[in-house]
């Protein structure tokens, strides 16, 4: 199966008006993965989605579901994918079983595997006591997973999910990702959105981080953070006056494989921490304290800011902001 | 891997007419499930024959002394049977145009927030992202909104069949009165969905159906008086030559004039009050200033001067057969234009015929027929 993406764009644009919403985004979601889409908002991935999900149509590029083409077969396309759309509302007055059972005769699910089917999805989101509860009367949460159980109704090979765990409280996080590792154990693949990479990372088997349109990196967190390594942000700490950072900094400055001299807080213990993108290995760190310290800078502190995923996803939008201004 | 570009292995589909019906059935159990729960369609229903009763009690009540006062006297003889005949045909009259003007206020109102109330809820993306074909939502919809009010017409029927006791109207009556009022429902229920799928809010939704009945009742009555008028005003003034007259097709869309068609049948021998107005409706015979004669039961129009007017048979059956019709065709009309606007214009292309596949997709993208897709497995297995 490893020769099929289940998702696969190439060049994605979408453009509306003016305003270039999908600036040529490449995608490969291999079966079986759990896939992240992370950006801010309004950088793409719920019109990314919609594509994927048939409810766009791409201004140029291509799309392909399970290899059909997004825009050839849009009908076909929609019976292999499960969408849950940002924002949804839900019916009044419907029950919880009815709710599901009316999108699975929507998918053509056959009368006499409905029953089951309901019981079924309803273990796997936890709502099996809600069965015959009110829709509108559930809290966001029960709702959020009563739209991931309607997105299953008729077993597609991908899970669409723009923003699952938008509006949850902590608990009902948890009780999201639990929900997609089972899912993923399941055999789904799914494509997830969030604006917030912490929230993803650590299930994820892949993710793309999206801003403006533009794909800034893809593939999975530890050859991400590890592409971003190559020039890593260290906090030096300097004793000493005005003048004495001063020189710091200025010494920092010539040396060619540090990029930018940020900051200057002065710490409680009368430190002055600055901040320097360096682009260099542990090794070229080391040499680089030993040369500090040889040229008479007094040095109390001097470490790699650990890039935790909010990091890296601030590291790479941010990257942008820079080239965007240059 | 078979690389045959992106052929995909296809199951099977059911046949086209019976995947749409499907669909529509999927809609309207829906619909039918949250609108039949609870009291609420109970107490309507019941509301609405309990007035129907009302009034047939109420019509029998002032319309019974009336009759019988002048006993033997009307159209000669047969007094007995015709003092209940008259009976029959008042209640039979009343029912008919208050149901009409009851089913009137009614279709709209289920109608008119089918699919705004969906884009407000926030509900229709959710729907138009499955498979569905839009056209079968919009016919679902349509059908469940006015499955209750053709339960309402119906249930009433039996009401409506107390007049068979009294006479003066027949089963092929009461037949009619069910067609002008089910065509009725018909058009008033698609104007409902039309602007229910044009406007984003079910407000201006509902008001703009509202109007447009009104347009068609009142408005095209006091349009074909107003054109009269100023027709024959505009003539040389000494009222030489046949009066003129606003085209009749105006009045092809007053669902009240095929009601009065239906209604004027069970009038003595076809000619009375309701009749004449028809007559002079279409322009037939001219009525105007004229009279009704009859003898025995054989009436007949004459003018003042006691000339039998030409072409002067009875006026009914004319109306109705001609004004549902309309109905149906502009219902059909309005239904596809719903059908156009419940899919946002950049998401048509969706719902088109399949493509071909494209001849330049990339080989590594094509499916395998031969190894099973996720989606085929059982839920049960992957458990």
């Amino acid at each position: 199966m490893t020769g099929t993406p289940v998702v696969e764009t190439r060049g994605l644009v979408k453009r509306y008006g003016e305003h270039l919403a999908v600036a040529g985004v490449d995608l490969r979601v291999g079966p079986g993965e759990i896939y992240g889409l992370v950006g801010p908002n309004g950088a793409g991935k719920t019109t990314t989605m919609k594509i994927l999900a048939t409810l766009l149509a791409p201004t140029a590029g291509e799309a392909y579901v399970t290899g059909i083409p997004v825009d050839a077969d849009p009908l076909e396309v929609r019976r292999r994918i499960g969408y849950m759309p940002d924002f949804y509302g839900v019916y009044d007055d419907l029950r919880v079983w009815e709710y599901l059972d009316f999108f699975a005769r929507c998918y053509g699910v056959p009368a006499n595997r409905r029953p089951t089917m309901i019981d079924e999805l309803l273990e796997i989101v936890g709502l099996t006591d809600k069965r015959n509860g009110y829709v509108e009367a559930m809290s966001r949460g029960m709702r959020q997973r009563l739209c991931l159980a309607h997105t299953l109704v008729h077993d597609p090979a991908l899970l669409i999910l723009d923003e699952p765990a938008s509006g949850l409280d902590p608990r009902a996080r948890v009780e999201m990702r639990e929900i997609l590792r089972e899912l993923r154990s399941m055999g789904k693949t799914i494509l997830v959105s969030s604006h917030i990479l912490p929230e993803l990372g650590e299930m994820c088997t892949g993710v793309a981080i999206i801003d403006r349109g533009r794909l800034l990196r893809s593939g999975s967190i530890g050859e991400i953070e590890r592409s971003l390594r190559a020039s890593a942000l260290l906090r030096i700490e300097i004793l000493g006056d005005e003048a004495a950072v001063q020189s710091a900094r200025d010494w920092l400055g010539t040396d060619s494989r540090i990029a930018d001299v940020l900051g200057g807080t002065i710490d409680a213990d009368g430190a002055t921490r600055i901040e320097a993108s360096f682009d260099g290995d542990s090794a070229a760190q080391a040499d680089l304290l030993r040369a500090m310290v040889d040229a008479g800078h007094r040095v109390v502190g001097f470490n790699q800011a650990t890039s935790d995923l909010e990091e890296i996803f601030l590291k790479v939008t941010g990257q942008v902001d820079e080239e965007t201004a240059a | 891997m078979t690389a045959t570009g992106t052929a995909v292995a296809r199951p099977p589909r059911s046949s086209a007419p019976r995947e749409f019906f499907a669909a529509v059935n999927t809609i309207m159990v829906k619909e039918l499930r949250s609108r039949m729960r609870g009291r609420r369609a109970f107490i309507v229903l019941t509301v609405y024959l309990g007035l129907l009763a009302l009034i047939t009690y109420g019509v029998y009540i002032v319309v019974a002394p009336n009759v019988r006062g002048f006993g033997g006297g009307f159209g000669g003889f047969g007094g007995q049977a015709n003092a209940s005949a008259l009976i029959g045909q008042s209640i039979f009259t009343l029912l008919s145009i208050f149901q009409l003007i009851l089913v009137a206020f009614i279709a709209p109102a289920f109608t008119a927030g089918q699919i705004s109330l969906e884009r407000e809820k926030q509900t229709l993306d959710l729907l138009i992202s499955t498979p569905m074909r839009p056209a079968a939502i919009v016919v679902g919809k349509l059908a469940a909104a006015l499955a209750f009010v053709v339960l309402m017409i119906v249930a009433a029927v039996p009401i409506t069949a107390i007049v068979l006791m009294y006479g003066g109207a027949s089963v092929d009556d009461i037949v009619r009165q069910q067609i002008v009022l089910l065509g009725t429902a018909l058009l008033l229920g698609s104007i409902g969905l039309f602007f229910s799928a044009l406007l984003k809010r079910t407000q201006a939704a509902t008001v703009l159906t509202y109007i447009t009945m009104l347009g068609l009742t009142l408005g095209t009555t006091m349009l074909f008086i107003f054109w009269t008028v100023v027709a024959n005003t505009s003539d040389d003034g000494f009222g030489f030559g046949p009066p003129k007259r606003a085209p009749e097709q105006l009045m092809y869309l007053n669902p009240g004039i095929a009601m009065l068609d239906v209604v004027a049948n069970t009038e003595p021998g076809g000619f009375g009050g309701i009749s004449s107005m028809l007559r002079e409706l279409r322009g037939d015979g001219g009525v105007i200033g004229g009279n009704v004669e009859c003898i025995g039961n054989e009436c007949r129009a004459v003018d003042r001067f006691g000339n039998v007017l030409d072409g002067g048979g009875p006026a009914t059956g004319y109306w109705w057969p001609r004004i549902t019709i309309t109905f149906v065709v502009l219902s059909a009309i309005l239904t596809f234009a719903a059908t156009r606007l419940v899919v946002p214009a950049g998401m048509r292309w969706a719902f088109r015929r399949p493509r071909a596949a494209r001849a330049a997709g990339p080989d590594e993208t094509a499916v395998d027929a031969s190894e099973p897709a996720i989606a085929e497995l059982p839920l049960e297995e992957d458990r």
